[in-house]
């Protein structure tokens, strides 16, 4: 409500106001993962709309007024008291919203994350629009014309070119039922965080050959045995005429990076290692998305393998041991996205 | 004008905003907008001038033709996007989209050119109607430029200044309840916007309501707060004359009694009213007649008057011991400056803008453009102007002679014959009576208004030509006589129509019982009031219209329910009456409530206080209306959210939670289902496992997004869980 009003004061004077107000706010409403819309965490304020409607009634009684006229004024205080009432039916229809969402979520560098906010409603609620707070992330406006009785979900978009961790601050929740002249507005905290991995960039034909972790007493060996009969993946080949389509790599075929067919070699029970400092290039940034397409690559053909981001191998969170699975795939893009 | 300039500084700066250029109304709330207008117009039309309302016709017709076309553009667009396969959200789009749009050149010339003409006839309408007409002008061409939001809230608060500004031409019961029923449209179209998902007519129940509610807030604001005095002066509404005229031919009360509308009302309160007879409400006295009409001497010595009058009342007070007879009338609105009364009487309220005059006639300083009341009193056994002044007796002596020379003749014979005045009124009377005149609402034409025409040939008139073929034999024969105007008898309308008309009610007096009379002047009487009809048609004095002529009037109107109709089927006439008292209430009290009543009420209340202990009341006032009405919302809103039922699995969750408060486990409300959980399985592990399954699903049941038949089962393998966990408690120590 204050941040509106701060555009023509000095610069340094609206940042410690808007200091200050975050502070109040965190303190108000504290970050959570479930929200309850009451009396304590709803602000309501006239619209625009709302501060012409006011004057417009105003012109009514000067107009009752000047006449002398009952019925004008019988009518302007209508529509005054109007005002008050519809104030208040904006407020009911705001509260009692139940909130909830998960804090994290996470994906790939330039593709829209999705997070979810869960509506709670025990009555049915009109017109409510929700966004990112923070103007910087150019949120979309999310709207719920009609919320009915039970439960809603709204998603907030999120899209960033740049890879690691982001918070994404809080969520702004408002609505202007029923006649817009007033705006009920809440900013939830649900500390919200985007993890963004590096984009993947394909690495084509050989340019990089997996290698065995030499210094690492290979324990887990055995985990590789575990990889029954499926053929693991071993590169991409120029499409020869009469292949197979099913082995055609769409994904490059579509991205318009030539047509070239999947090859495939049966495990060698060998571990296998992707090294940051191996990457075919010199901008850690590239390397870092070679790495974030060969994860995946290799996730989807199911074959093991261990990431090492540093040369230090004592380092846990830069060396993750051979894995195979959806879920040491995140650990690997985590480790990716957070790399610094 | 500022509206226009509003509307086109707006207009330009709504194309700059980026976010504005989404904005779409769906073709309903877009038709129901269209359809709010017309009926905010339709209110207003009766002020609007014929060329007006043409063009504002033509402009909706055009509204309308694009809304229809934008429909087919929608159905060919459809077809395309689904031959390409468009996705969904475009498809959506491009069905929301409107696409009304004029070019904006052609839309400014044509308000130019309506500004031009409002402008040109302004001085032929005057200022009032044409501020009128360019409100209705831009508000019919602002519908054809809404880009963006704000474009639609300004035709929306435009829409409601057209209903507010109706009121300035009208404020009888029908009218405010229509406009009101607008504002509830009005507003519904508002609300439409923001939850169109609902039905329009969900939503004017919902406008009604929330209308409901501010009501209570709204009387206490016009009861409560303080009525200003007007801070500038603003051009008065210039409408026809109703009523009588100061001029009167033969004939023109005639056409006057086939209204039906109400003229005024007067209010006896406690006390017995008069006699039907006794009813004569004067309005004017026309004493110069041209041998054509009779016509009101309007340049009447001022000074002289008002001495006299008030002379002769203050005189007159001293020496009797009459009990005068109180009342008060509330007129309708009539465009003039005559008010009525019961002869002679005094206002004894706001002496400042009432007159009273030397013919015992009383006139407002203003002319009268809405409701008015005043308080009278009136002593009926009193004589009139028992001196005539020298100028006066000129006056009401004077005749164009030779106009009517039947008539003078006979005047000079009865002179001759009944010397005493009195006798020669009486004598006119029983011709009158006796030979074969009738009464009628349809009296032959007569050539030059000639009275002997009348009299002596056609035999045929109104009370007008009555009236003034007696004036003229009395001048002519030598009386001092005068025509008077105004209105006779009333209908009443109060709780006890029985014998005595004593209990509480009103006289309501309408149009057609609109009447003219005689007064002559006898020595030592003062004026006298004779009246010819009741020598012609009895029953019309005495109690009011004969049948035959209210049949009479319902031939000539032609409406689909004359009054003649409805005095015959008692029901109606039962509604009808009925209709008139909430009609009287509301003038009494909303139309006419003026800083006098409201002070005299908060008196009535509250006793005799300082102006700061009103300001105390005003706002106290306002403060517990405003706690009512949260009260109120907050109770609607609570018995709602507690009619809800809980869900099955709530229940069963609940009920759990009671066992384990038997056992001394309490859940605090802040704490989640889970920390629960945990906090049980470390209290009592023996509980832990079938407690846990059961929080999980209760956490499921709550906070995923399950089908229908997933949800049902899951509940069930709750209910199982459920009984497995009564069970391990029994078993427990």
């Amino acid at each position: 409500m204050g941040i509106t009003t701060l555009f023509s004061l000095p610069k340094s004077v609206s940042v410690f106001f808007h200091k200050k107000f975050e502070r109040w706010l965190a303190k108000r409403i504290p970050n959570s993962k479930e929200h309850q819309l009451n009396s304590r965490n709803i602000m309501i304020y006239p619209t625009r709309f709302g501060l012409s409607y006011l004057g417009f009634v105003v012109l009514v009684f000067l107009l009752g007024t000047n006449y002398q006229n009952n019925i004008i004024l019988l009518f302007s205080y209508l529509l005054a008291s109007l005002f008050i009432s519809v104030m208040l039916h904006s407020f009911y229809n705001f509260s009692q919203l139940r909130f909830y969402s998960m804090a994290k979520q996470q994906g790939y560098a330039g593709e829209a994350l999705y997070f979810p906010i869960k509506i709670f409603a025990e009555k049915t609620h009109y017109d409510i629009n929700a966004h990112f707070t923070d103007s910087n992330l150019n949120s979309h406006v999310e709207k719920i014309p009609l919320c009915l009785q039970g439960g809603e979900e709204i998603k907030l978009s999120y899209k960033s070119a740049k890879r690691g961790k982001h918070t994404l601050g809080r969520v702004t929740v408002f609505s202007e039922y029923s006649l817009g002249l007033f705006k009920s507005k809440t900013v939830l905290g649900f500390g919200h965080y985007a993890i963004i991995y590096p984009k993947p960039k394909s690495l084509v034909v050989g340019q990089y050959q997996f290698s065995a972790q030499p210094d690492e007493p290979s324990i887990e060996s055995y985990q590789t045995t575990h990889s029954v009969g499926t053929d693991d993946f071993s590169e991409l080949r120029s499409f020869v005429r009469g292949e197979s389509r099913a082995r055609t790599a769409w994904k490059q075929l579509a991205k318009g990076q030539g047509h070239y067919s999947k090859h495939y070699q049966a495990s060698q029970g060998q571990l296998q290692w992707l090294k940051l400092k191996d990457m075919p290039s010199n901008d850690v940034e590239t390397q870092l998305s070679y790495l974030s397409f060969l994860i995946s690559e290799l996730t989807a053909t199911n074959q093991a393998f261990g990431l090492s981001l540093s040369a230090d191998i004592s380092n846990k969170s830069m060396n993750i041991p051979p894995n195979v699975g959806v879920e040491h795939q995140q650990a690997c893009l985590t480790a990716l996205a957070l790399y610094s | 004008m500022i509206f226009f300039n509003n509307k086109t500084k707006k207009s330009s700066s709504g194309t700059l905003g980026k976010v504005n250029v989404s904005f779409c109304l769906s073709r309903k709330n877009a038709w129901l907008l269209w359809l709010c207008q017309c009926l905010n117009i339709a209110v207003i039309a009766l002020e609007l001038s014929t060329w007006m309302l043409a063009i504002i016709s033509l402009s909706l017709a055009w509204q309308a033709l694009l809304l229809h076309n934008s429909r087919d553009r929608v159905k060919t667009r459809k077809k395309v996007s689904t031959v390409k396969h468009l996705s969904q959200r475009q498809h959506n789009h491009h069905k929301k989209q409107q696409a009304s749009i004029v070019s904006p050149i052609i839309l400014g010339i044509f308000a130019l050119l309506g500004c031009i003409a409002i402008a040109i006839t302004a001085k032929e309408v005057g200022i009032l109607a044409s501020m009128v007409h360019l409100l209705c002008f831009s508000y019919v061409l602002k519908a054809f430029e809404l880009k963006a939001r704000r474009d639609f809230y300004q035709l929306l608060l435009l829409g409601l200044f057209v209903l507010a500004s109706s009121l300035i031409f009208r404020q009888d019961l029908v009218f405010s309840f229509i406009t009101l029923i607008l504002l509830v449209i009005n507003l519904s179209v508002l609300l439409h916007f923001f939850s169109s998902e609902k039905t329009f007519a969900s939503n004017i129940k919902v406008m009604t309501v929330i209308l409901g509610q501010s009501a209570i807030l709204a009387v206490v604001l016009f009861l409560v707060f303080p009525r200003l005095s007007p801070f500038w002066q603003m051009p008065r509404a210039k409408s026809a004359e109703t009523g009588l005229s100061d001029t009167v031919k033969p004939g023109d009360i005639a056409n006057l009694s086939r209204s039906t509308k109400l003229a005024f009302r007067a209010d006896f309160g406690q006390q017995a009213i008069p006699n039907y007879s006794q009813l004569y409400w004067r309005a004017m006295v026309l004493e110069d007649f041209d041998g054509r009409q009779w016509t009101r001497i309007k340049a009447a010595p001022k000074n002289s008057a008002k001495a006299s009058a008030s002379n002769t009342f203050s005189v007159n007070l001293n020496g009797s011991d009459i009990v005068p007879l109180n009342y008060q009338i509330t007129v309708e609105p009539s465009f003039q400056k005559y008010l009525f009364a019961l002869a002679p009487a005094i206002a004894s309220n706001e002496g400042n803008d009432i007159r009273a005059k030397s013919d015992y006639t009383l006139m407002s300083s203003k002319i009268i453009t809405q409701a008015k009341s005043y308080q009278l009193s009136s002593f009926l056994s009193l004589p009139l102007a028992l001196e005539l002044s020298e100028h006066s007796r000129t006056v009401n002596l004077h005749y164009p002679e030779g106009s009517n020379p039947r008539l003078e003749q006979m005047a000079l014979q009865l002179q001759h014959n009944y010397p005493e005045p009195q006798a020669r009124a009486q004598a006119v009377l029983s011709r009158i009576n006796q030979q074969n005149y009738s009464y009628t609402l349809q009296p032959p034409l007569l050539i030059n208004n000639s009275l002997d025409q009348f009299f002596f040939d056609t035999q045929a008139g109104f009370c007008v030509h009555y009236a003034s073929a007696f004036t003229f034999i009395m001048r002519a024969s030598g009386i001092p006589a005068r025509l008077v105007t105004g209105y006779l008898g009333g209908e009443f309308n109060g709780t006890n129509t029985g014998d005595k008309l004593s209990d509480k009610g009103h006289l309501s007096i309408y149009q057609y019982d609109a009447h003219a009379w005689s007064e002559i002047w006898v020595q030592g009487k003062g004026w006298v009031r004779v009246d010819p009809t009741g020598a012609v048609d009895p029953e019309r004095v005495n109690s009011g219209w004969s049948n035959e002529l209210l049949q009479q009037q319902s031939n000539l109107n032609n409406e689909l329910f004359s009054l003649y109709q409805l005095k015959n089927i008692a029901l109606l006439n039962i509604l009808r009456l009925q209709f008139d008292i909430l009609d009287y209430q509301w003038t009494k009290w909303v139309i006419g409530f003026n800083s006098k009543q409201q002070y005299n009420l908060l008196k009535h209340w509250f006793g005799k206080m300082a102006s700061w202990k009103f300001a105390l009341i005003i706002a106290i006032a306002l403060v517990i209306s405003m706690v009512m009405l949260m009260l109120f919302l907050h109770l609607l809103n609570r018995s709602k959210s507690k009619k809800k039922p809980l869900a099955k699995w709530q229940l069963v969750y609940q009920k759990s939670l009671g066992q384990l408060a038997k056992q001394g486990i309490v859940k605090p409300a802040a704490m989640t289902v889970n920390n629960f959980s945990k906090q049980v399985r470390e209290q009592y592990p023996e509980l832990a496992i079938v407690f846990t399954r059961l929080s999980v699903s209760y956490n499921r049941l709550c906070y995923q997004t399950l089908a229908k038949d997933e949800q049902l089962k899951l509940t069930l393998t709750m209910q199982q869980q459920y009984q497995d966990f009564c069970q391990t408690l029994k078993k427990q120590p």
